[in-house]
């Protein structure tokens, strides 16, 4: 009997001793390659800057792909980011002065409740704007809502004298001199040995998401400031100047974007005698509707009596109203009105204007050696969907994944899917085996 | 008008893959030596490994044994190197073996019960594959009454008739986040039953080299009403809405020819060749009783192969009261390439196995062995898009007592 005692001792003591037995661990060396990572900036737009649904929030900011991108050069000897971060309680603030979206439960115009974005208060938080925190500066991460190429090297770009819409208040906050201080000047005072520059998306985008109302599209031509492609050379000229490394964006095209393709063409449905009533009434047209899905009527100011169906491969913007189609009639008793809407003359400028911007964008990272990221590669891949570790993403909106609530700009995980589209370029220009993020480990749309 | 509507489909199956599950820990003499068995008679646990040696068994018995099975699991995943590890809690597969029979009878009959499967798998809170697989416990219990004819001194047969009952609980993060950052949660639980019979052949044509080939059925686990709990975001309940499921686990069948050689009185050999029929594993499915846009029943592609095993051991007569044995296998796994999941990081893998017995009285027994398992694979999933390295250690440290009658 003592003897099985003794065995069963044995095999107690000797398993408790293969409890703590776990596989030995062959982790990939993160490496650096031949960069300098100690001091990164990055210039950029609103996508940049941290925006999303259609605010600039705490946890935008937080989540921001430069922010991420840091965090992985960290592990390679970065140092440091600094946003200019505002309040975690903070409902946050958008172009037009509102606040972050979120998804709600909203009653349209007919009764119906769904979910569907809602802004998260009745106004943003203007104290965002009015309080500087150019104190706890300078910013590592130099990007702002609404920067264009020509706008990164305007001194005085935060001059507020100069009155609403002629200055940028989210670049008034974090420089220091507001009336002099340009963002590239800001930007290379930090003497940044590595750098990421993903500009020129709002260099068509104002123009683009008012359905062509509003802004204008930066020319290619024209010195520094005015120009793109001399305001590019400027940037990246001055950036390199202490033959610091860098990464370079090139920017996506419109139709990739969930603000320009969610809403379909012909997503005027009718029944038979709504189709036969619109049918008589447009006569004179000559446009005729039948039972069953239909084009919406635009307002074009070259058509017949200033209106016409829309025809296949243009766009209807997210910013038109939901319930004016719903029950205002929009879209079949009445034009909808030109800035919700993309006519393919518009849409045939914007992505000309993008075409050249990239041209102009991969040529920079060409001749200056330095790494390029193709967003709009990466947009496509996100738009037929995408399947990561064992999550299915696309670029639907609200239910895909990536898209934050505005259409537009990324959710923390779509962030995180394009940081590592940048670290895959970095690591494949330079040699470095930076480690990618997780990006499920960042979350998607919040669902109340 | 293209309506907001809240689609966030569980376009991804659950996995399940039970070849690292089919623990073979069904007696302690044949765990020492690789857990062959099928040409070599040694015990009561015959029953599993040959039920047509059973009745040359030279005594009645009852043997009862548990093995203690401690796991670790680690995943690298390839692009951001971040390492997983699971927390899975010790199991104890158990044996008890009953044989009875008038002496010099021709007829054995006997019970058996053992667990074919009995792990937990648990990964570690927020790993890279959360949303696929974050806890997966199959537990099962077969009872196997069996009988053993001798047909003359050297050739034996026996069958037994294999009810399997036991519980299934897995569960998976879902990627969809309230407005605090909490992620969904889906656990389905429940019980699975199947039968099956084990049959095998033995026959010993001299003294010192014996044969043994045996035929374990495949047993169909089905859970016909398990229940799925879906833990969403107010907004997505109706989306995802609890209730039952069924779904059913084809466990494979195995043919087995074994060899015993006992070339002097001291020493003894086995040798155990396997087929196990996993190629009729080609999809697993999930079947929900409520179905909505984004709960669909689920079809996962498995598409395995079948595997092999290869088991050599042997057993040395130390002294009149010790016994000493050792064992190494060899298995070539059924997943192929881009099957390879968390549940269980199956590899073509090599066992090594040792163990003793020792003589405690006229009557009783006691046998120890132990297995140690290590497996390695880099595989990028298929359905998941999970690329990374998948580590695994398995210690099998195990005892049983024997009482001949």
């Amino acid at each position: 009997m003592k003897t099985i005692i003794n065995q069963v001792l044995t095999a107690a003591s000797v398993t408790l001793l293969l409890a703590s037995c776990k596989p030995e661990l062959d982790i990939p060396k993160a490496g650096k390659g031949s960069l300098d990572v100690s001091t990164y900036v990055a210039i950029g737009s609103s996508m940049s800057a941290g925006y999303a649904d259609n605010a600039l929030y705490h946890d935008g900011q937080l989540y921001s792909y430069p922010n991420m991108i840091a965090q992985q050069l960290r592990l390679v000897g970065g140092g440091e980011f600094k946003q200019p971060i505002v309040s975690p309680s903070s409902v946050g603030i958008g172009a037009s002065l509102n606040a972050r979206m979120q998804l709600a439960p909203v009653t349209d115009c007919a009764g119906t409740t769904s979910l569907a974005p809602a802004f998260s208060a009745a106004s943003g938080d203007l104290s965002i704007l009015a309080t500087s925190v150019a104190a706890t500066g300078p910013f590592n991460n130099m990007s702002v809502p609404g920067l264009k190429a020509t706008t990164t090297v305007y001194p005085g770009y935060g001059d507020y004298t100069q009155g609403a819409g002629n200055f940028n208040p989210f670049f008034t906050r974090m420089t220091a001199n507001p009336q002099a201080n340009s963002i590239l000047g800001d930007a290379v005072a930090q003497n940044p040995t590595f750098f990421s520059l993903f500009i020129g998306s709002d260099d068509v985008m104002g123009y683009a998401i008012s359905g062509a109302a509003a802004d204008a599209l930066t020319p290619i031509a024209g010195p520094a400031g005015f120009g793109f492609d001399a305001s590019i050379d400027m940037i990246v000229n001055t950036l390199t100047a202490n033959n610091a490394k860098g990464v370079v964006a090139g920017i996506p095209d419109v139709k990739n974007i969930p603000y320009f393709n969610t809403i379909p063409y012909n997503g005027l449905l009718l029944d038979a005698a709504n189709a036969a009533a619109l049918s008589a009434a447009y006569s004179p047209l000559g446009i005729t509707f039948q039972a069953g899905q239909n084009a919406f009527i635009i307002e074009d100011g070259n058509a017949p009596a200033g209106l016409r169906q829309i025809a296949k491969g243009e766009m209807i913007l997210l910013s038109v109203p939901q319930d004016s189609l719903k029950c205002g009639g929009w879209g079949s008793m009445k034009p909808i009105p030109d800035q919700y809407v993309l006519t393919s003359d518009e849409l045939s400028e914007v992505n000309e204007s993008v075409g050249n911007y990239n041209t102009k964008l991969k040529t920079v990272a060409t001749d200056k050696n330095l790494a390029f990221v193709d967003v709009n590669a990466f947009m496509l891949k996100c738009k037929s969907g995408i399947v990561y570790n064992g999550v299915g993403l696309n670029a639907q909106f609200v239910t895909g994944g990536i898209f934050s609530l505005d259409g537009i700009h990324l959710t923390p995980r779509g962030n995180a899917l394009l940081a590592n589209e940048f670290i895959k370029a970095i690591n494949s220009k330079y040699g470095a085996t930076i480690p990618q993020l997780n990006a499920t480990q960042y979350r998607g749309v919040l669902f109340p | 008008m293209k309506k907001i509507v809240t689609l966030v489909t569980i376009c991804l199956p659950f996995f399940l893959n039970a070849q690292g599950f089919q623990v073979s820990l069904q007696g302690q003499k044949q765990q020492a030596m690789a857990g062959a068995g099928t040409g070599l008679i040694t015990d009561g646990a015959a029953m599993f490994y040959n039920p047509g040696g059973v009745s040359f068994l030279k005594s009645n018995s009852i043997n009862v044994g548990v093995t203690h099975v401690t796991s670790h699991s680690q995943f690298v995943d390839a692009s951001s190197s971040k390492v997983s590890e699971t927390t899975s809690p010790v199991s104890f597969p158990f044996t008890a073996y009953a044989v009875f029979g008038k002496k010099n009878s021709k007829l054995k009959y006997g019970i058996a019960a053992y667990t074919p499967f009995g792990s937990t798998i648990d990964w570690e809170n927020g790993w890279t594959g959360r949303f696929v697989l974050t806890h997966l416990q199959l537990f099962a219990v077969y009872v196997q009454p069996t009988i053993s004819y001798k047909i003359n001194e050297h050739l034996g047969i026996g069958a037994g008739f294999v009810y399997g009952s036991g519980k299934v609980n897995l569960q998976r993060d879902i990627p969809v986040t309230d407005s605090k950052g909490n992620y969904g949660h889906a656990e389905l639980a429940g019980n699975a039953k199947g039968y099956g019979f084990n049959a095998g052949m033995y026959y010993q044509p001299v003294k010192s080299l014996s044969f043994g080939l045996t035929y374990h059925s495949d047993v169909k686990m089905k859970t016909e009403k398990g229940t799925a709990t879906f833990t969403v975001p107010a907004s997505l309940s109706s989306s995802f809405p609890s209730g039952n499921f069924s779904t059913s686990l084809p466990l494979p069948k195995i043919i087995t020819l074994g060899i015993g050689y006992t070339p002097c009185k001291r020493f003894s050999l086995a040798f155990d060749a396997s087929m196990i029929g996993w190629n009729t594993f080609d999809t697993l499915t999930f079947d929900y009783e409520k179905n909505t846009n984004e709960l669909q029943d689920t079809k996962s592609a498995r598409n395995y192969e079948n595997a092999y095993a290869y088991r050599l051991g042997g057993q040395y007569h130390v002294s009149r009261k010790v016994d000493a044995r050792v064992g190494i296998k060899y298995l070539v796994s059924p997943v192929k390439n881009g099957y390879v999941g968390p549940d269980v990081p199956d590899a073509t893998h090599f066992n090594y196995s040792a163990g003793l017995g020792y003589q405690l009285s006229h009557h009783i027994t006691a046998d120890a062995s132990f297995t140690f398992q290590h497996m390695k694979r880099m595989d990028t999933n298929k359905e998941t898009q999970m690329s990374g390295t998948y580590k695994t250690n398995i210690y099998m440290p195990g005892i049983s007592i024997n009482y001949n009658f």
